[in-house]
């Protein structure tokens, strides 16, 4: 196929979350950037692009597939155990130091990043995500965002084969692209980062537009859950992990909140990993704060209670886990607390199912399927 | 990090770059007056780039017809005194009126 370049500019459609302005400029409302572009730029993602007055965005391909197990999203409230099949495209319109799926999301901003995308239809992928025992089918590696056409197109797909459908993004929405999304969008986890604006433009943003974006998914029904990667020296100050979780606890303390334990990756490789002991300090703040479910990850085994659900009513133990394995499950078929009858929040089966996987995997289809291999 | 404005914006000032910023961190923009009596688009001879409000996406670099935008790893050696001057106009959206008119004079 070539490049990356041409194969972003060959795989294409025209976009639905956009207007036409005057002079063949658009306007782009896929991300909280809502980019003014004019005719032959792309968008600050670079891969949306206006084509003499029509923004074109990523179709028919994808830069990634991985079959995880739902708590690697992470997703603790919504079908423990399940197999969550994931897909990316490539891009993104945030440029973090330390993202952990540059590969993907920086293809295009970064020649070391290189990968070799897949074309494919969406039937393709809905029926692997069928043979591989997948119950979900989740949109990631990239932010999901700037590829939400091709996203939905999967996701209708899905949904007539009985799949859950979800996104796992770093919340930098608008208001259009989350109405956009709701009918064919059960799961949602936000990424957020920080929660200083200061730190967010370090990392090509800005935090209001996802703060907004937060409220608004709680408000119209997405099953959310918040992960933020605490990383040291960056965003695990007591005062800022305070506010963030205060703010949480302030939309809805039924709100999953986890927080990760950070590893050097891609550009940033001068902060030391998270300790346990970081880490247990900043889910202390969450549960001070109000948060009733509160979760420490990345460190399995090393974080104490922290991997576990309890009952906030009567500390039940009701979900263990050890990393992303389930090792005891004890909901009620109507998600409730078996002993006090509390409701527990979330998206549950009416019995846990067995795991097929505690651990990532890519998927052997390849052989058997007609994926192509787009050569970059 | 921020992207930096230099010399070649002198007299030319054209606003594509404003108009293609998601941050809104170019300015003056034309015909906006500001409540901090910073000179407006008439009265100043360059655009500038407020640091801490650039969120580093380079949107601007493409649509400028006289490549007065670089990255500031990128910016010739021979122009890093617009390092300041792009600083000194505004700086996390405060207008320095005492360094913009000492750079200026």
């Amino acid at each position: 196929m070539g490049t990356l370049h041409e194969i972003i500019h060959e795989n294409v459609r025209e976009g639905e979350l956009y207007e036409k302005l005057d002079r063949n400029w658009v306007r782009c409302f896929a991300c909280g950037h809502c980019c003014k572009i004019p005719d032959g730029q792309p968008g600050v993602c670079k891969v949306r692009y206006n084509r003499s007055g029509t923004l074109y965005v990523p179709w028919g391909y994808v830069g990634g597939i991985q079959c995880d197990p739902i708590e690697k999203k992470p997703f603790f409230h919504a079908h423990p155990g399940a197999l969550a099949y994931s897909f990316g495209m490539l891009g993104c319109d945030l440029h973090c130091a330390y993202c952990q799926n540059w590969v993907t999301s920086q293809a295009l901003r970064d020649p070391a990043a290189a990968v070799g995308p897949m074309r494919v239809t969406p039937a393709d992928l809905v029926l692997d995500a069928t043979r591989q025992g997948g119950r979900v089918i989740v949109s990631t590696y990239n932010e999901p965002l700037i590829t939400s056409e091709w996203a939905l197109a999967v996701f209708k797909e899905a949904r007539a084969a009985g799949l859950v459908t979800g996104f796992v993004s770093n919340g930098n929405g608008t208001p259009q692209v989350l109405e956009y999304l709701r009918p064919w969008v059960d799961l949602y986890k936000v990424d957020l980062k920080s929660f200083d604006d200061r730190h967010y433009r370090q990392l090509g943003g800005r935090l209001q537009p996802i703060l907004d974006t937060i409220r608004c998914l709680h408000e119209m029904g997405f099953w959310l859950e918040i992960v933020t990667l605490v990383i040291p020296g960056f965003n695990d100050s007591t005062d800022e992990l305070t506010r963030l979780a205060e703010f949480l606890a302030a939309v809805s303390p039924d709100i999953p909140w986890h927080v990760t334990a950070f590893h050097k990756d891609y550009k940033m490789t001068d902060p030391e990993n998270t300790t346990a002991e970081t880490l247990m300090r900043a889910a202390e703040i969450g549960k001070r704060a109000g948060l009733r479910y509160v979760y420490a990850g990345n460190l399995p085994g090393m974080v104490g209670d922290w991997e576990n659900t309890r009952c906030p009513k009567c500390r039940e133990l009701l979900i263990e886990r050890n990393g992303y394995l389930i090792t005891g499950y004890h909901l009620t078929p109507q998600g409730c607390c078996p002993s006090c009858g509390a409701s527990i929040p979330g998206r549950w089966d009416p019995a846990f199912r067995r795991q097929i996987t505690a651990r990532p995997f890519v998927p052997l289809m390849r052989p058997q399927s007609d994926l192509l291999v787009l050569d970059s | 990090m921020a992207y930096i404005i230099a010399e070649p914006c002198i007299g030319t000032r054209d606003t594509a770059c404003v108009d293609v910023c998601p941050v809104d961190c170019i300015h003056p923009a034309k015909g906006r007056t500001y409540d901090d009596g910073r000179p407006t688009f008439d009265e100043v001879p360059q655009l500038y780039i407020d640091p801490p409000e650039c969120i580093d996406c380079g949107a601007c670099v493409p649509v400028c017809p006289v490549t007065a935008i670089f990255p500031l790893e990128d910016l010739p050696e021979k122009w890093h005194a617009y390092i300041e001057t792009n600083k000194n106009y505004v700086d996390g959206g405060k207008f320095q009126p005492d360094k913009y008119q000492k750079a200026s004079s």
